[in-house]
Protein backbone atom coordinates (compact mmCIF):
# COMPACT_ATOMS: atom_id res chain seq x y z
CA UNK A 1 0.00 0.00 0.00
CA UNK A 2 1.96 3.49 -1.43
CA UNK A 3 0.80 6.25 1.74
CA UNK A 4 1.05 9.11 -1.12
CA UNK A 5 -1.80 7.13 -3.05
CA UNK A 6 -3.62 6.50 -0.35
CA UNK A 7 -3.92 9.40 0.81
CA UNK A 8 -4.52 10.98 -2.80
CA UNK A 9 -7.49 8.61 -2.98
CA UNK A 10 -8.92 9.79 0.05
CA UNK A 11 -8.66 13.16 -0.59
CA UNK A 12 -10.05 12.92 -3.87
CA UNK A 13 -12.95 10.52 -2.11
CA UNK A 14 -13.59 13.66 0.20
CA UNK A 15 -13.33 16.18 -2.43
CA UNK A 16 -16.35 13.98 -5.11
CA UNK A 17 -18.46 13.05 -2.75
CA UNK A 18 -20.76 16.28 -2.27
CA UNK A 19 -23.06 16.70 -5.49
CA UNK A 20 -25.71 19.01 -6.26
CA UNK A 21 -28.40 17.45 -4.84
CA UNK A 22 -26.65 16.81 -1.46
CA UNK A 23 -25.83 20.10 -1.96
CA UNK A 24 -29.22 21.28 -1.72
CA UNK A 25 -31.08 18.83 0.59
CA UNK A 26 -28.73 19.44 3.57
CA UNK A 27 -28.83 23.26 2.94
CA UNK A 28 -32.99 22.87 3.15
CA UNK A 29 -33.01 20.25 5.80
CA UNK A 30 -31.00 22.66 7.72
CA UNK A 31 -33.26 25.59 7.14
CA UNK A 32 -36.51 23.77 8.04
CA UNK A 33 -35.35 20.90 10.56
CA UNK A 34 -32.36 23.02 12.47
CA UNK A 35 -29.93 19.76 13.54
CA UNK A 36 -32.69 17.19 13.33
CA UNK A 37 -31.79 15.39 10.24
CA UNK A 38 -27.76 15.36 10.78
CA UNK A 39 -28.45 11.72 11.81
CA UNK A 40 -29.89 10.54 8.59
CA UNK A 41 -26.63 12.09 6.83
CA UNK A 42 -24.60 10.17 9.33
CA UNK A 43 -26.77 6.88 8.49
CA UNK A 44 -26.93 7.05 4.81
CA UNK A 45 -22.67 7.40 5.30
CA UNK A 46 -22.50 4.38 7.04
CA UNK A 47 -24.88 2.67 4.44
CA UNK A 48 -22.92 3.95 1.37
CA UNK A 49 -19.49 3.17 2.85
CA UNK A 50 -20.99 -0.47 3.41
CA UNK A 51 -21.72 -0.50 0.08
CA UNK A 52 -18.72 0.93 -1.80
CA UNK A 53 -16.56 -1.44 0.27
CA UNK A 54 -18.58 -4.75 -0.75
CA UNK A 55 -18.52 -3.46 -4.83
CA UNK A 56 -14.68 -2.47 -4.49
CA UNK A 57 -14.11 -5.71 -2.58
CA UNK A 58 -16.59 -7.58 -5.27
CA UNK A 59 -14.50 -5.97 -8.44
CA UNK A 60 -11.10 -6.53 -6.43
CA UNK A 61 -11.51 -10.07 -6.28
CA UNK A 62 -14.16 -11.50 -8.28
CA UNK A 63 -12.29 -9.25 -11.40
CA UNK A 64 -15.82 -8.08 -12.59
CA UNK A 65 -17.79 -4.75 -12.18
CA UNK A 66 -21.04 -5.02 -10.56
CA UNK A 67 -23.37 -4.43 -13.72
CA UNK A 68 -21.54 -7.66 -15.29
CA UNK A 69 -22.55 -9.67 -12.29
CA UNK A 70 -25.82 -7.98 -11.83
CA UNK A 71 -26.84 -9.44 -15.21
CA UNK A 72 -25.59 -12.40 -14.63
CA UNK A 73 -27.59 -13.04 -11.11
CA UNK A 74 -30.31 -11.09 -12.26
CA UNK A 75 -30.91 -12.94 -15.67
CA UNK A 76 -31.16 -10.71 -19.13
CA UNK A 77 -34.64 -9.58 -18.34
CA UNK A 78 -34.32 -8.70 -14.64
CA UNK A 79 -30.89 -7.32 -15.75
CA UNK A 80 -32.58 -4.83 -18.49
CA UNK A 81 -35.07 -3.63 -16.15
CA UNK A 82 -32.39 -2.80 -14.19
CA UNK A 83 -30.43 -1.01 -16.68
CA UNK A 84 -33.29 0.69 -18.11
CA UNK A 85 -34.11 2.49 -14.21
CA UNK A 86 -30.08 3.09 -14.00
CA UNK A 87 -29.36 4.47 -17.40
CA UNK A 88 -32.99 7.21 -16.62
CA UNK A 89 -31.82 7.73 -12.95
CA UNK A 90 -28.28 8.51 -13.85
CA UNK A 91 -29.39 10.86 -17.06
CA UNK A 92 -31.50 13.06 -14.79
CA UNK A 93 -29.00 12.76 -12.10
CA UNK A 94 -26.35 14.14 -14.88
CA UNK A 95 -28.43 16.64 -16.20
CA UNK A 96 -28.91 18.15 -13.35
CA UNK A 97 -25.27 18.05 -12.06
CA UNK A 98 -24.31 19.99 -15.35
CA UNK A 99 -27.15 22.52 -14.71
CA UNK A 100 -26.18 23.09 -11.30
CA UNK A 101 -22.64 24.02 -12.41
CA UNK A 102 -23.93 26.06 -15.42
CA UNK A 103 -25.79 27.85 -12.55
CA UNK A 104 -22.37 28.36 -10.31
CA UNK A 105 -20.41 29.27 -13.67
CA UNK A 106 -23.75 32.10 -14.43
CA UNK A 107 -23.13 33.24 -10.95
CA UNK A 108 -19.29 33.53 -11.39
CA UNK A 109 -19.19 35.29 -14.85
CA UNK A 110 -22.85 36.43 -15.45
CA UNK A 111 -22.86 34.92 -18.47
CA UNK A 112 -26.05 33.24 -19.90
CA UNK A 113 -27.39 30.06 -18.34
CA UNK A 114 -28.07 27.87 -21.15
CA UNK A 115 -24.25 29.19 -22.79
CA UNK A 116 -22.86 27.84 -19.50
CA UNK A 117 -24.25 24.71 -19.77
CA UNK A 118 -22.84 24.41 -23.78
CA UNK A 119 -19.81 25.38 -22.48
CA UNK A 120 -19.42 23.05 -19.37
CA UNK A 121 -20.66 20.02 -21.50
CA UNK A 122 -17.60 20.87 -24.39
CA UNK A 123 -15.49 20.86 -21.09
CA UNK A 124 -16.07 17.85 -19.28
CA UNK A 125 -16.35 15.92 -22.63
CA UNK A 126 -13.07 17.83 -23.74
CA UNK A 127 -11.44 16.49 -20.08
CA UNK A 128 -12.73 12.94 -20.33
CA UNK A 129 -11.13 12.75 -23.87
CA UNK A 130 -7.80 13.92 -22.70
CA UNK A 131 -7.12 13.11 -18.76
CA UNK A 132 -6.48 9.02 -18.08
CA UNK A 133 -9.28 7.61 -15.27
CA UNK A 134 -6.59 8.46 -12.77
CA UNK A 135 -6.31 11.84 -13.81
CA UNK A 136 -9.87 12.51 -13.98
CA UNK A 137 -10.16 11.38 -10.60
CA UNK A 138 -8.02 13.47 -9.50
CA UNK A 139 -8.40 16.78 -10.70
CA UNK A 140 -11.88 16.65 -9.90
CA UNK A 141 -11.62 14.99 -6.50
CA UNK A 142 -8.98 17.25 -5.30
CA UNK A 143 -10.00 20.45 -6.47
CA UNK A 144 -13.13 19.83 -4.77
CA UNK A 145 -11.33 19.94 -1.70
CA UNK A 146 -12.29 24.17 -2.03
CA UNK A 147 -15.40 22.57 -0.71
CA UNK A 148 -14.12 22.38 2.91
CA UNK A 149 -14.48 26.16 3.37
CA UNK A 150 -18.15 25.27 4.46
CA UNK A 151 -16.35 23.41 7.55
CA UNK A 152 -14.03 26.23 8.22
CA UNK A 153 -17.05 28.23 7.93
CA UNK A 154 -19.06 26.23 10.30
CA UNK A 155 -16.00 26.37 13.04
CA UNK A 156 -16.22 30.64 12.66
CA UNK A 157 -19.41 30.79 12.99
CA UNK A 158 -19.43 28.81 16.33
CA UNK A 159 -22.27 26.73 16.23
CA UNK A 160 -23.68 24.95 18.84
CA UNK A 161 -21.65 21.81 19.06
CA UNK A 162 -24.16 20.41 21.75
CA UNK A 163 -27.05 20.15 19.24
CA UNK A 164 -25.21 19.50 16.71
CA UNK A 165 -24.01 16.54 18.72
CA UNK A 166 -27.32 15.76 19.53
CA UNK A 167 -28.28 15.77 15.85
CA UNK A 168 -26.45 12.44 15.23
CA UNK A 169 -29.33 10.43 17.32
CA UNK A 170 -31.80 9.15 15.32
CA UNK A 171 -34.53 11.22 16.30
CA UNK A 172 -38.20 13.14 15.24
CA UNK A 173 -38.63 16.48 16.46
CA UNK A 174 -41.90 17.20 18.61
CA UNK A 175 -44.47 19.35 18.03
CA UNK A 176 -44.84 18.58 14.10
CA UNK A 177 -48.10 18.91 12.31
CA UNK A 178 -48.92 16.18 10.21
CA UNK A 179 -47.93 18.19 6.75
CA UNK A 180 -44.48 18.88 8.78
CA UNK A 181 -44.03 15.07 9.89
CA UNK A 182 -44.54 14.01 6.20
CA UNK A 183 -42.39 16.47 4.85
CA UNK A 184 -39.32 15.39 7.75
CA UNK A 185 -40.29 11.87 6.41
CA UNK A 186 -39.98 13.19 2.82
CA UNK A 187 -36.37 14.61 3.54
CA UNK A 188 -35.56 11.38 5.20
CA UNK A 189 -35.73 9.42 2.07
CA UNK A 190 -34.52 12.41 -0.13
CA UNK A 191 -31.29 12.49 2.27
CA UNK A 192 -30.82 8.87 1.53
CA UNK A 193 -31.07 8.98 -1.99
CA UNK A 194 -28.80 11.58 -2.29
CA UNK A 195 -25.92 10.19 -0.62
CA UNK A 196 -26.55 6.97 -1.33
CA UNK A 197 -26.87 7.79 -5.56
CA UNK A 198 -26.71 3.99 -7.20
CA UNK A 199 -24.03 5.99 -9.55
CA UNK A 200 -21.25 6.40 -6.95
CA UNK A 201 -21.37 2.20 -6.51
CA UNK A 202 -21.66 1.69 -10.36
CA UNK A 203 -18.41 4.47 -10.51
CA UNK A 204 -16.85 3.44 -7.80
CA UNK A 205 -16.94 -0.92 -8.66
CA UNK A 206 -15.37 0.07 -12.43
CA UNK A 207 -12.91 2.57 -11.11
CA UNK A 208 -11.65 -0.49 -8.88
CA UNK A 209 -10.99 -2.98 -12.40
CA UNK A 210 -9.92 0.70 -14.36
CA UNK A 211 -6.92 0.94 -11.30
CA UNK A 212 -6.45 -3.06 -11.76
CA UNK A 213 -7.18 -3.61 -8.15
CA UNK A 214 -6.77 -7.30 -6.49
CA UNK A 215 -6.97 -8.72 -3.25
CA UNK A 216 -3.70 -7.14 -2.16
CA UNK A 217 -5.72 -3.74 -3.01
CA UNK A 218 -8.56 -4.88 -0.17
CA UNK A 219 -7.45 -2.57 2.49
CA UNK A 220 -7.17 0.35 0.42
CA UNK A 221 -10.18 -0.02 -0.52
CA UNK A 222 -11.67 -0.42 2.73
CA UNK A 223 -9.37 2.85 3.97
CA UNK A 224 -10.33 4.74 1.08
CA UNK A 225 -14.38 4.06 1.18
CA UNK A 226 -14.38 4.63 5.19
CA UNK A 227 -11.52 7.70 5.27
CA UNK A 228 -13.02 9.04 2.10
CA UNK A 229 -16.49 8.64 2.37
CA UNK A 230 -16.73 9.55 5.98
CA UNK A 231 -15.36 12.82 5.72
CA UNK A 232 -16.77 13.97 2.80
CA UNK A 233 -19.80 13.18 4.32
CA UNK A 234 -18.53 15.59 7.38
CA UNK A 235 -18.57 18.50 4.18
CA UNK A 236 -22.83 17.85 4.10
CA UNK A 237 -23.34 17.82 7.50
CA UNK A 238 -21.55 21.13 7.75
CA UNK A 239 -23.89 22.58 5.19
CA UNK A 240 -26.37 21.41 7.24
CA UNK A 241 -25.00 22.81 10.20
CA UNK A 242 -24.61 26.21 8.75
CA UNK A 243 -28.03 26.67 6.97
CA UNK A 244 -29.16 25.59 10.30
CA UNK A 245 -27.58 28.69 11.83
CA UNK A 246 -27.94 31.00 9.50
CA UNK A 247 -31.03 30.65 7.40
CA UNK A 248 -33.26 28.61 9.89
CA UNK A 249 -34.14 31.49 12.31
CA UNK A 250 -34.45 33.92 9.37
CA UNK A 251 -36.79 31.48 7.89
CA UNK A 252 -34.81 31.92 5.09
CA UNK A 253 -35.37 29.09 2.59
CA UNK A 254 -32.39 28.14 0.39
CA UNK A 255 -34.65 26.96 -3.00
CA UNK A 256 -31.48 27.67 -5.42
CA UNK A 257 -27.97 26.38 -5.15
CA UNK A 258 -26.51 30.13 -5.02
CA UNK A 259 -27.99 30.08 -1.76
CA UNK A 260 -25.70 27.64 -0.60
CA UNK A 261 -22.32 29.53 -1.33
CA UNK A 262 -23.83 32.07 1.15
CA UNK A 263 -22.92 30.10 4.23
CA UNK A 264 -19.16 30.96 3.23
CA UNK A 265 -19.52 34.41 2.21
CA UNK A 266 -21.08 35.64 5.73
CA UNK A 267 -18.27 34.55 7.76
CA UNK A 268 -15.57 34.96 4.90
CA UNK A 269 -16.79 37.73 2.62
CA UNK A 270 -15.77 37.95 -0.88
CA UNK A 271 -13.10 35.10 -0.96
CA UNK A 272 -15.62 32.87 0.88
CA UNK A 273 -18.19 33.30 -1.31
CA UNK A 274 -15.35 32.53 -4.28
CA UNK A 275 -13.45 29.65 -2.82
CA UNK A 276 -17.29 28.23 -1.72
CA UNK A 277 -18.33 28.94 -5.60
CA UNK A 278 -15.31 27.00 -7.00
CA UNK A 279 -15.60 23.89 -4.13
CA UNK A 280 -19.19 23.34 -5.92
CA UNK A 281 -18.12 24.51 -9.54
CA UNK A 282 -15.50 21.39 -9.24
CA UNK A 283 -17.20 18.94 -6.74
CA UNK A 284 -20.39 19.01 -8.96
CA UNK A 285 -18.40 18.95 -11.98
CA UNK A 286 -16.82 16.00 -11.01
CA UNK A 287 -20.32 14.69 -10.16
CA UNK A 288 -21.27 15.38 -13.79
CA UNK A 289 -18.47 13.26 -15.00
CA UNK A 290 -19.02 10.20 -12.33
CA UNK A 291 -22.76 9.82 -13.52
CA UNK A 292 -21.96 9.81 -16.91
CA UNK A 293 -18.91 7.24 -16.93
CA UNK A 294 -21.22 5.59 -14.84
CA UNK A 295 -24.07 5.26 -16.92
CA UNK A 296 -21.71 4.42 -19.96
CA UNK A 297 -20.00 1.67 -17.67
CA UNK A 298 -23.76 -0.06 -17.13
CA UNK A 299 -24.28 -0.43 -20.89
CA UNK A 300 -21.19 -1.16 -21.91
CA UNK A 301 -21.02 -4.11 -19.29
CA UNK A 302 -24.02 -4.73 -19.93
CA UNK A 303 -24.09 -5.34 -23.66
CA UNK A 304 -20.68 -6.72 -23.31
CA UNK A 305 -18.49 -4.04 -25.00
CA UNK A 306 -15.10 -3.21 -24.39
CA UNK A 307 -14.69 -0.51 -21.88
CA UNK A 308 -12.82 1.40 -19.44
CA UNK A 309 -10.96 5.44 -19.78
CA UNK A 310 -7.97 3.57 -18.22
CA UNK A 311 -7.85 2.82 -22.69
CA UNK A 312 -7.61 5.61 -25.30
CA UNK A 313 -11.01 6.49 -26.72
CA UNK A 314 -10.23 4.79 -29.71
CA UNK A 315 -9.55 1.80 -28.08
CA UNK A 316 -13.30 1.40 -26.69
CA UNK A 317 -14.98 2.93 -29.23
CA UNK A 318 -18.73 2.24 -28.24
CA UNK A 319 -18.36 3.14 -24.60
CA UNK A 320 -16.56 6.00 -25.82
CA UNK A 321 -19.88 7.27 -28.37
CA UNK A 322 -21.92 6.10 -25.02
CA UNK A 323 -20.50 8.80 -22.56
CA UNK A 324 -20.38 11.16 -25.30
CA UNK A 325 -24.11 10.95 -26.45
CA UNK A 326 -24.97 10.52 -22.84
CA UNK A 327 -23.74 14.01 -21.83
CA UNK A 328 -25.79 15.04 -25.54
CA UNK A 329 -28.48 13.75 -23.93
CA UNK A 330 -27.96 15.39 -20.24
CA UNK A 331 -27.43 18.75 -22.06
CA UNK A 332 -30.76 18.30 -24.12
CA UNK A 333 -32.54 18.05 -21.13
CA UNK A 334 -30.88 21.04 -19.20
CA UNK A 335 -31.57 23.31 -22.29
CA UNK A 336 -35.31 22.13 -22.49
CA UNK A 337 -35.50 24.95 -19.37
CA UNK A 338 -36.11 22.39 -16.56
CA UNK A 339 -35.40 24.15 -13.97
CA UNK A 340 -32.69 23.12 -12.02
CA UNK A 341 -34.23 22.25 -8.63
CA UNK A 342 -36.61 20.56 -10.68
CA UNK A 343 -33.92 18.02 -12.09
CA UNK A 344 -32.52 17.36 -8.49
CA UNK A 345 -36.15 16.44 -7.31
CA UNK A 346 -36.76 13.58 -9.98
CA UNK A 347 -32.62 12.88 -9.98
CA UNK A 348 -33.43 11.97 -5.95
CA UNK A 349 -36.84 10.09 -6.70
CA UNK A 350 -35.70 8.08 -9.53
CA UNK A 351 -32.05 6.87 -7.98
CA UNK A 352 -34.47 5.79 -4.79
CA UNK A 353 -36.66 3.65 -7.14
CA UNK A 354 -33.17 2.56 -8.44
CA UNK A 355 -31.82 1.65 -5.58
CA UNK A 356 -33.03 -1.54 -4.72
CA UNK A 357 -32.28 -3.31 -8.13
CA UNK A 358 -28.69 -2.25 -7.22
CA UNK A 359 -27.72 -3.16 -4.19
CA UNK A 360 -29.38 -6.53 -4.17
CA UNK A 361 -27.53 -8.14 -6.64
CA UNK A 362 -24.20 -6.99 -5.27
CA UNK A 363 -25.40 -8.08 -2.07
CA UNK A 364 -25.92 -11.37 -3.02
CA UNK A 365 -23.29 -11.30 -5.41
CA UNK A 366 -20.43 -10.32 -2.45
CA UNK A 367 -22.00 -13.07 0.13
CA UNK A 368 -21.38 -16.18 -3.07
CA UNK A 369 -18.21 -17.63 -2.24
CA UNK A 370 -17.95 -19.15 -5.55
CA UNK A 371 -17.07 -15.68 -6.79
CA UNK A 372 -15.35 -14.42 -3.50
CA UNK A 373 -13.35 -17.29 -2.02
CA UNK A 374 -12.36 -16.15 1.59
CA UNK A 375 -13.40 -12.60 1.15
CA UNK A 376 -16.90 -13.33 1.30
CA UNK A 377 -18.98 -11.59 3.60
CA UNK A 378 -18.28 -11.87 6.82
CA UNK A 379 -21.49 -11.38 9.63
CA UNK A 380 -21.23 -7.79 10.09
CA UNK A 381 -21.00 -7.11 6.76
CA UNK A 382 -24.20 -9.23 6.07
CA UNK A 383 -25.95 -8.19 8.57
CA UNK A 384 -25.45 -4.48 8.30
CA UNK A 385 -25.85 -4.93 3.68
CA UNK A 386 -29.75 -6.40 4.64
CA UNK A 387 -30.32 -4.11 7.37
CA UNK A 388 -29.67 -0.89 4.79
CA UNK A 389 -31.52 -3.17 1.91
CA UNK A 390 -34.48 -3.31 4.09
CA UNK A 391 -33.97 0.31 5.09
CA UNK A 392 -33.39 1.27 1.38
CA UNK A 393 -36.22 -0.51 0.09
CA UNK A 394 -38.66 1.07 2.50
CA UNK A 395 -37.46 4.65 1.21
CA UNK A 396 -37.85 3.53 -2.33
CA UNK A 397 -41.60 2.64 -1.46
CA UNK A 398 -42.44 5.40 0.43
CA UNK A 399 -40.70 8.25 -1.83
CA UNK A 400 -43.84 8.49 -4.70
CA UNK A 401 -46.45 8.83 -2.05
CA UNK A 402 -44.20 11.48 0.02
CA UNK A 403 -43.31 13.68 -3.27
CA UNK A 404 -46.89 13.93 -4.05
CA UNK A 405 -48.18 14.69 -0.63
CA UNK A 406 -45.83 17.14 0.38
CA UNK A 407 -45.16 18.56 -3.51
CA UNK A 408 -41.18 17.48 -3.30
CA UNK A 409 -41.00 18.31 0.03
CA UNK A 410 -42.02 21.81 -0.76
CA UNK A 411 -45.12 21.55 1.94
CA UNK B 1 -15.63 -26.72 -14.75
CA UNK B 2 -14.02 -27.38 -18.44
CA UNK B 3 -16.42 -27.84 -22.01
CA UNK B 4 -17.02 -31.53 -21.46
CA UNK B 5 -17.87 -31.38 -17.69
CA UNK B 6 -21.68 -31.92 -17.71
CA UNK B 7 -23.19 -28.39 -17.09
CA UNK B 8 -25.88 -28.39 -14.38
CA UNK B 9 -28.06 -25.84 -15.74
CA UNK B 10 -27.76 -23.40 -18.70
CA UNK B 11 -28.37 -20.14 -15.96
CA UNK B 12 -24.69 -21.18 -14.58
CA UNK B 13 -23.13 -20.22 -18.46
CA UNK B 14 -26.18 -17.95 -19.28
CA UNK B 15 -24.84 -14.30 -19.39
CA UNK B 16 -21.19 -14.99 -18.31
CA UNK B 17 -18.56 -12.61 -19.63
CA UNK B 18 -16.51 -13.63 -22.07
CA UNK B 19 -12.47 -12.88 -21.84
CA UNK B 20 -9.85 -13.94 -24.80
CA UNK B 21 -6.18 -15.29 -24.25
CA UNK B 22 -5.18 -11.74 -24.26
CA UNK B 23 -7.29 -10.98 -21.08
CA UNK B 24 -9.63 -8.56 -23.41
CA UNK B 25 -13.48 -8.74 -22.40
CA UNK B 26 -15.16 -9.95 -25.39
CA UNK B 27 -18.90 -10.33 -24.70
CA UNK B 28 -21.56 -12.04 -22.81
CA UNK B 29 -22.80 -15.37 -23.21
CA UNK B 30 -26.37 -14.05 -24.77
CA UNK B 31 -27.85 -17.72 -25.79
CA UNK B 32 -26.44 -20.90 -25.80
CA UNK B 33 -27.28 -23.77 -29.20
CA UNK B 34 -27.27 -27.06 -28.24
CA UNK B 35 -27.20 -30.47 -30.71
CA UNK B 36 -29.14 -33.56 -30.53
CA UNK B 37 -33.42 -34.43 -30.99
CA UNK B 38 -36.21 -35.59 -28.79
CA UNK B 39 -35.26 -38.95 -26.95
CA UNK B 40 -31.07 -38.27 -27.50
CA UNK B 41 -28.76 -36.02 -25.35
CA UNK B 42 -28.49 -32.64 -25.90
CA UNK B 43 -25.18 -31.41 -26.08
CA UNK B 44 -23.92 -27.71 -25.91
CA UNK B 45 -22.54 -26.82 -29.33
CA UNK B 46 -21.89 -23.16 -29.40
CA UNK B 47 -22.16 -19.98 -27.11
CA UNK B 48 -24.16 -17.35 -28.64
CA UNK B 49 -22.20 -13.76 -28.28
CA UNK B 50 -24.37 -10.60 -29.21
CA UNK B 51 -27.75 -8.49 -28.79
CA UNK B 52 -28.93 -10.56 -31.74
CA UNK B 53 -28.93 -13.64 -29.20
CA UNK B 54 -31.81 -11.41 -26.96
CA UNK B 55 -34.58 -12.13 -29.76
CA UNK B 56 -35.62 -15.52 -27.53
CA UNK B 57 -35.11 -14.33 -24.22
CA UNK B 58 -37.23 -11.21 -23.91
CA UNK B 59 -40.49 -9.79 -25.54
CA UNK B 60 -40.48 -8.14 -28.61
CA UNK B 61 -40.94 -4.80 -27.61
CA UNK B 62 -37.52 -4.71 -25.74
CA UNK B 63 -35.86 -6.33 -28.31
CA UNK B 64 -36.73 -3.13 -30.41
CA UNK B 65 -35.22 -1.33 -28.08
CA UNK B 66 -31.84 -3.37 -27.58
CA UNK B 67 -31.29 -3.35 -31.52
CA UNK B 68 -31.55 0.68 -30.96
CA UNK B 69 -29.23 1.13 -28.49
CA UNK B 70 -26.92 -2.36 -28.95
CA UNK B 71 -27.95 -3.18 -32.44
CA UNK B 72 -28.68 -6.81 -33.50
CA UNK B 73 -24.95 -8.55 -33.91
CA UNK B 74 -24.96 -12.61 -33.33
CA UNK B 75 -21.40 -14.21 -33.15
CA UNK B 76 -21.10 -17.77 -32.91
CA UNK B 77 -18.71 -19.21 -30.65
CA UNK B 78 -18.08 -23.24 -30.96
CA UNK B 79 -17.74 -24.85 -28.07
CA UNK B 80 -13.99 -26.38 -28.96
CA UNK B 81 -12.68 -22.89 -28.39
CA UNK B 82 -13.55 -22.38 -25.27
CA UNK B 83 -10.90 -23.47 -22.57
CA UNK B 84 -12.55 -22.86 -19.43
CA UNK B 85 -16.07 -22.18 -17.96
CA UNK B 86 -16.09 -20.77 -13.95
CA UNK B 87 -17.62 -17.42 -12.85
CA UNK B 88 -16.35 -16.23 -16.63
CA UNK B 89 -15.84 -18.08 -19.52
CA UNK B 90 -12.33 -18.15 -21.39
CA UNK B 91 -11.73 -18.89 -24.83
CA UNK B 92 -8.39 -20.21 -26.91
CA UNK B 93 -7.90 -17.92 -29.07
CA UNK B 94 -7.79 -13.84 -29.56
CA UNK B 95 -10.95 -12.57 -29.67
CA UNK B 96 -10.69 -11.16 -33.26
CA UNK B 97 -10.30 -14.59 -34.52
CA UNK B 98 -13.94 -15.46 -33.62
CA UNK B 99 -15.09 -12.45 -34.82
CA UNK B 100 -15.85 -10.85 -31.49
CA UNK B 101 -14.43 -7.83 -31.78
CA UNK B 102 -15.74 -6.72 -35.36
CA UNK B 103 -18.27 -4.16 -34.22
CA UNK B 104 -16.02 -2.34 -32.10
CA UNK B 105 -13.42 -1.97 -34.91
CA UNK B 106 -16.49 -0.64 -37.72
CA UNK B 107 -17.36 1.74 -34.50
CA UNK B 108 -13.48 2.89 -34.17
CA UNK B 109 -12.87 3.38 -37.61
CA UNK B 110 -14.00 6.88 -37.39
CA UNK B 111 -12.89 7.38 -34.33
CA UNK B 112 -10.01 10.50 -34.25
CA UNK B 113 -7.08 9.33 -32.87
CA UNK B 114 -5.49 12.27 -30.79
CA UNK B 115 -5.71 14.43 -28.12
CA UNK B 116 -5.63 11.25 -25.31
CA UNK B 117 -2.64 11.48 -22.80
Amino acid sequence: MNPLELTLGIMTAVGGFVDISELVFAAKAGSQFGYALVWVFAFSTFGIIVFSEMSGRVAAVAKQPVFNLMRHRLGLKLGLVALAASIISNLITCAAEIGGVALVLNYLTGAPYPLMAIVITLLLISSIWVLSFKWIERVYGLLGLFMIVFAVALVALRPPWGAIARGFVPQVPHGLSTKELLTFAYFVVAIISAVMFPYEVYFYSSGGIEEGWGPKDLITNRVTAILGMGLGSLLGIAILSNSAQLFGPTHVDPVIPGSVALEAAIPFGKWGLIIALLGMFFAVAGAAVETCLANAYSIAQFFGWIWGRQKQPWEAPRFTITWIVLFALALAIVLTGVDVMTLVEFAILFSILVLPLTYLPLLMLSGDRKYMGQYVNGPIGKTLGWIYFAVITLAAIAALPLYFLTSGGNG
Amino acid sequence: MTPDSPIKLVSELLDLPLYDTEGVYCGVVDDVEFSGRPGKDLQLKALLVGPGAYAGRVPGWAMSLVKLVAGDRLTRVPLEKVRSIGTAVHVECPGRDLSLHKSEASAGKWMPRWGAL
